[in-house]
């Protein structure tokens, strides 16, 4: 068995990503620790910003939830084509991003079965997550009012803020995964931002009301 | 770089640091020195930090999680990594003895028994590809089946009609699929109630996924295209023209079969053998003289 070249190691890993899902030592470490099934499920990496934004542009817990599924499919079996200096986040969200269009041309061609349902979905995520000890953390109600206020704007403002506020990608990172040019990112983050600011103006008016030059620039 | 307007343009620029070097330099001693300039950039920082303190803006459920993990166990686990791993010992034979190829020591013999292996191996890949999908399409269909039965494989469309269920396929599937009536045993009840449908995926594409209940058990139906995988291995028990092939997947018995271009999974905790699980639909039926076992 060639497998056995490798050292054996029960130690999880720190967080299964892609580079280990290539690797002979990963799964070496899959196919001989007991646990190994509920300690991937802890770390898979990248899947709550994934999940984020499957929400963002399903607006639809139970989609979002395929979706993301669908992408960690698709990903691990085209990770072969993944060249070691490959953006991995980044590569994620555009497979996410590819299924979900493939997935609305065809819901086009089809029956539309969905329509009520998905706006009683929504309203529904805004509670999601409430009895998560960091929700309560970072304040439950600032969260609930920006999970709104995000579902409120159109889908290309929802995901241009998503991917570079939540996610942290730089311009050139989001222009790839939306298919864009950099100068349409920047357009769609200014409008984007300038809706948000007014569907959270009741918030930001509390918050922080005398900045001083140094906090600022910060 | 004079202007104020200028500077308005770039604060977004630097509060994403999208600005470097001589233009952030530049940027700071401007906003240092004007304050609109300065407010315009607290504002549009607060927003900022509004949105980073929310974060995550929403958390991927444990469920998630564990189908998550679970498609990448079944994926390392499946042989959908067989031909890599074909390659890599392929590479590891072939390797070896051409590293020697410069020495002396190097016989004819060792060339012919890699050229051997080479032609063998390539003979049998197309055979093993073939096997790897019909395993891939029975692990798939028994994780999908298991998925439905914890909930978390909620179907599209819930209906009892076969026909209702054959349009809404229609142009979602890349094969046409129609849904035959569910068979009545002789008792005129049926003998099992379709449930309802949705599309998963399968090797990227959809496959046609629709539940069955029958008394207090739960079946699922996966249909793909037969270019997608085929029916192969398990035990076979041949009826009507057709070729069944029972497989047992942890608690799991997924019989598969080919029938005209598409290939069928059916999943279902039955107990006994191939030849027993289809008569528990068939028994009371015409056909059920049909079902025998291969030897």
């Amino acid at each position: 068995m060639v497998f056995l070249v490798v050292n054996q190691e029960n130690s999880a890993p720190p967080g299964i990503n892609f580079a280990h899902l290539c690797s002979l030592k990963w799964y070496f470490w899959m196919s001989h620790n007991p646990n190994a099934k509920q300690e991937c499920a802890a770390g898979i990496e990248h899947i709550d910003g994934l999940y984020a934004y499957a929400i963002v542009l399903t607006q639809n817990r139970t989609d979002a939830e395929d979706l993301v599924q669908e992408t960690y499919l698709r990903a691990i079996r085209a990770m072969g084509r993944l060249r070691d200096d490959s953006n991995v986040k980044g590569w994620l969200f555009t497979i996410l991003r590819n299924i979900w269009l493939n997935e609305v041309r065809q819901r086009r061609k089809g029956p539309e079965i969905l329509d009520v349902e998905a706006n009683e979905r929504t309203v529904n995520l805004v509670d999601e997550g409430a009895q998560n000890p960091h929700d309560l953390y970072v304040g439950k109600l600032e969260r609930r009012h920006v999970r709104a206020a995000i579902q409120q704007l159109p889908e290309e403002a929802r995901e241009v803020i998503l991917l570079r506020e939540f996610e942290e990608l730089s311009y050139r990172e989001i222009a790839t995964v939306l298919d864009c040019p950099v100068g349409t990112v920047m357009s769609r983050l200014a409008r984007a931002r300038s809706k948000l600011r007014d569907l959270l103006s009741s918030l930001l008016q509390k918050s922080s009301p005398g900045m001083t030059e140094t906090e600022a620039i910060e | 770089m004079s202007g104020c307007d200028d500077y308005r343009s770039m604060v977004p620029l630097f509060l994403d640091d999208e600005l470097s070097g001589n233009d952030a330099e530049d940027f700071r001693k401007h906003i240092a020195s004007c304050t609109d300039c300065r407010q315009l950039l607290a504002e549009e920082q607060e927003l900022s930090q509004l949105l980073h303190r929310t974060r995550p803006l929403y958390q991927a459920s444990e469920a998630l999680r564990a189908r998550v993990s679970r498609i990448l166990f079944s994926e390392v686990h499946s042989g959908v990594r067989a031909p890599e791993r074909l390659r890599r010992r392929i590479l590891r034979i072939l390797v070896s003895p051409l590293r020697g190829f410069a020495e002396p020591t190097l016989r004819w013999k060792q060339v012919t028994a890699v050229a051997l292996v080479t032609i063998m191996a390539f003979l049998f890949i197309p055979q093993m590809l073939q096997r790897v999908r019909a395993n891939a399409f029975v692990e798939t269909a028994a994780a999908t089946h298991r998925s439905y039965l914890e909930g978390n494989l909620p179907m599209e469309i819930q209906t009892s009609s076969p026909a209702v269920v054959t349009a809404w396929f229609a142009g979602k599937v890349p094969f046409h699929f129609q849904l035959p009536e569910s068979q009545q045993a002789a008792s005129g009840q049926q003998a099992y109630r379709l449930v309802g449908s949705r599309l998963v995926s399968f090797k990227g594409t959809y496959a046609a996924l629709t539940t069955y209940n029958m008394k207090d058990q739960k079946i699922s139906l996966l249909v793909v295209s037969d270019k997608s995988a085929g029916a192969e291995g398990g035990e076979e028990v041949k009826s009507g023209g057709l070729t069944f092939h029972d497989h047992t997947v942890g608690d799991f018995k997924v019989i598969t079969w080919s029938n005209h271009g598409l290939t069928y999974a059916l999943v279902s905790s039955l107990p006994g053998s191939a030849r027993q699980s289809c008569l528990v639909c068939h028994q009371n039926m015409a056909d059920h003289l049909g079902f025998s076992q291969h030897p």
